[in-house]
């Protein structure tokens, strides 16, 4: 989950990792031509993340992903349209400003590269798309969530991964569709969101949406990220008497909110995060063993039924001693998405290669969702997010039914009245 | 709705105890120094860290950090007030308040260099509990915080009537000059206003770790709410703070409950903004009213 604020999760990783990273990166990039000359030429593509900031933390989560990918990519022979040409990484630093998000996509075109990826925020994807769509050069979104980043008639911008609206709408109509295969209805919703432009998009959907697939919006209880009790809300909340509370909040505010409603008993059938950025993060989890059993989450997530996901989290697994993320997994599937038009423009010219972007249709990838395809705007038209439930402390895929890893337990008996 | 209503008192009350301890140590300093410390909130964040730290490295109970953390932070008032205001005393009114801005940038970004903007929790085994009354939740760590933030405010204010400094504290910030001319140290005084001032506030950082989370800028959750409980309850006026912080957080409560929308934010700071216009000494008076 991307949003325009600083996200509660983040953590900066160190000056010195970073410069590792990118010392790294360099490194590739002088020794590449070198080869190049000899044998293949080198495709570069450019990243612009934030990581350093207060993004920093999931940053270097989706970069890592980034990493895994293009050495999977380059080990394999690299892009075969090409003569095996090789990916070269080059990095940008956007630390989650508007200016540096600006400056660094134009370096990176200066020097050369094919397309763009990043840059997680969409504040500075505002301003960066400008520079991208007046450069000609394809602009691949990562992590980026608000609707109208694409709005506006761009040509050159791509964004797999769901919007606000999709994460919405679609994790509410599978909750609703699953709650109504379990024998409970569901009828009346009540929603809580932070007040800035992340939750009250998400409020919006959630509000509008209600009409279209037959629910009552009960309640709609907007709120300040930084209250430090939320009690009265919720006791409003409980009042109204929902069937559901959708929650769509950053990680400090969602954590209180989620305590609170167990000791008041709120009475719903499910708490369910809306792109939350805490009840499918695993730190919160393994935090909060107790409380986060049985939360949904609507969210970006991999497709635990494919064969391919399960052999990426084991490489992931190996090289970095941890489980892959959500972050990481987007990360990893946008420079697929990339290989693939790259294979099929067969050039590293800019124009050729947004073509072929435009023209995808890729059905092997690792997301919970068909093939991936994008509309005229450049939004991936069958982008789906994942329903989860945390069992056993644990996210597992609840939902959409044929991504389905495990039974929903729904109701939720513990957060009977 | 009767019940809705009773819950609403409760918690106001409850988050009331805590906005008013913070408030106190900001109207202390704004009496006897005459500046609006804008650092409040990031001491506050230092606090509650000290706190923390105290609890993952030693194990110690974040209600028994208090007797580390007050005459830590007390003795880290007094260091800031010595070495960054007491030498500004003379400048303008508005450089002052930039540097306490400063001062709070300052702590905050060392706070994010220092632990990152990571959220940090701390489980004690009574975090979670809570009880009823006629169906009315009552959580015992904001229970306690509250509790405490009365018991602290009141003992302190117990300091200020009956001892010399306390005497010397209400001297220096009813008539700064009078003061002087009686022999109080008042440099002294000073530092040992915006000394307390600090301990309040860490005090008040260690009552809501419980039940909170920690992060950079946590202050900011509480400081805001502090001004507003200052302005109202009369800027100096110390236990008009802790009057004023129930005030508050029933306003906010109260509004949370039964305006649509994040409209508590606005009885809060339409409260501010009204009793600013129509009583700028606050409800309870200024520095003479105590």
């Amino acid at each position: 989950m991307s949003s325009d604020q600083r996200d509660p999760v983040a953590t900066p990783i160190g000056r010195r990792r970073f410069l590792t990273t990118m010392g790294a990166a360099s490194a590739v990039a002088l020794a590449a031509p070198a080869r190049g000359r000899a044998q293949a030429r080198e495709v570069k593509v450019g990243y612009i993340l934030p990581v350093t900031g207060p993004l920093a933390f999931e940053a270097q989560l989706a970069l890592n992903g980034l990493l895994l990918a293009v050495d999977e990519i380059n080990g394999a022979g690299g892009i075969k349209s090409l003569g095996g040409a090789k990916i070269t990484l080059l990095p940008g630093d956007t630390q989650n400003k508007v200016e540096l998000g600006n400056s660094e996509a134009a370096r990176l075109i200066d020097q050369g590269v094919t397309a763009l990826i990043g840059p997680f925020s969409s504040l500075v994807a505002f301003s960066v798309r400008q520079v991208t769509e007046k450069n000609k050069t394809p602009f691949l979104l990562l992590a980026t969530v608000a609707d109208n980043v694409l709005e506006g008639g761009l040509h050159y911008c791509f964004r797999m991964q769901p919007n606000a609206r999709a994460m919405a709408t679609l994790t509410v109509g599978n909750m609703i569709e699953m709650a109504k295969s379990a024998g409970t209805p569901i009828k009346r919703v009540a929603i809580m969101h932070e007040d800035g432009n992340f939750g009250t998009t998400m409020g919006n959907h959630v509000e509008a949406f209600a009409g279209k697939m037959g629910y009552e919006l009960v309640q709609r209880v907007p709120y300040n990220l930084r209250s430090p009790d939320f009690t009265a809300e919720l006791s409003k909340v409980k009042a109204a008497r929902p069937d559901l509370l959708l929650i769509s909040g950053y990680y400090g505010d969602s954590k209180i909110i989620a305590e609170t409603a167990a000791k008041l008993r709120i009475g719903v059938h499910a708490l369910v995060g809306l792109a939350n950025a805490a009840y499918s993060n695993p730190k919160f989890i393994a935090e909060n063993r107790e409380l986060t059993d049985q939360l949904f989450d609507g969210n970006y997530w991999h497709n635990p039924q494919s064969p391919r996901a399960r052999a990426v989290f084991e490489a992931y697994q190996k090289r970095y001693s941890a489980t892959m993320s959500n972050h990481g997994v987007q990360g990893y599937q946008v420079v697929f998405v990339l290989k693939d038009a790259l294979e099929r423009a067969a050039s590293t010219d800019r124009e050729k290669v947004r073509e072929a972007i435009a023209k995808t249709n890729l059905a092997d990838h690792i997301l919970t969702q068909d093939a991936i395809r994008f509309d005229d705007a450049g939004e991936n038209v069958n982008a789906t997010p994942a329903l989860l439930q945390v069992q056993s402390g644990k996210p597992v895929v609840v939902g959409p039914a044929r991504f389905v890893e495990a039974k929903p337990v729904f109701p939720v008996p513990k957060w009977k009245g | 709705m009767t019940w809705l209503f009773f819950q609403a008192v409760v918690s106001g009350l409850l988050l009331g105890g805590v906005y008013g301890l913070v408030a106190s140590g900001l109207s202390l300093i704004f009496g006897v120094l005459r500046i609006i410390n804008f650092a409040h909130g990031a001491i506050m964040m230092l606090g509650m860290y000290a706190s923390y730290w105290l609890f993952v490295l030693v194990g110690l109970d974040p209600y028994l950090s208090i007797l580390v953390t007050g005459p830590l932070f007390f003795a880290l008032g007094m260091l800031i007030q010595r070495i960054v205001i007491e030498p500004n005393r003379d400048a303008a009114e508005h450089n002052q308040l930039l540097l306490t801005l400063g001062v709070a940038l300052f702590f905050e970004n060392l706070a994010l260099v220092l632990w990152q903007g990571d959220f940090r929790t701390v489980r004690v085994w009574y975090s979670g509990a809570s009880f009823l009354v006629a169906d009315v939740l009552v959580e015992v760590p904001r229970l306690v915080a509250a509790g405490g933030a009365v018991l602290i405010a009141l003992a302190l204010w117990g300091f200020l009537r009956l001892t010399d400094a306390g005497k010397a504290i209400r001297a220096l910030s009813e008539e700064p000059e009078g003061a002087s001319l009686v022999g109080i140290d008042v440099a002294r005084i000073r530092g040992v206003a915006f000394g307390i001032g600090s301990a309040c506030v860490a005090v008040a950082g260690a009552l809501v770790t419980p039940f909170f989370y920690v992060a950079p800028d946590v202050g900011e959750s509480f400081n805001i709410m502090a001004f507003v409980v200052v302005v109202l309850g009369g800027m100096g006026n110390f236990l008009g703070a802790l009057v004023g912080g129930f005030i508050v957080g029933l306003a906010e409560s109260l509004g949370a409950a039964f305006l649509p929308g994040s409209l508590k934010q606005l009885v809060v700071f339409g409260l501010f903004v009204i009793v600013l216009l129509l009583r700028p000494e606050g409800l309870f008076g200024g520095r003479g009213g105590r």
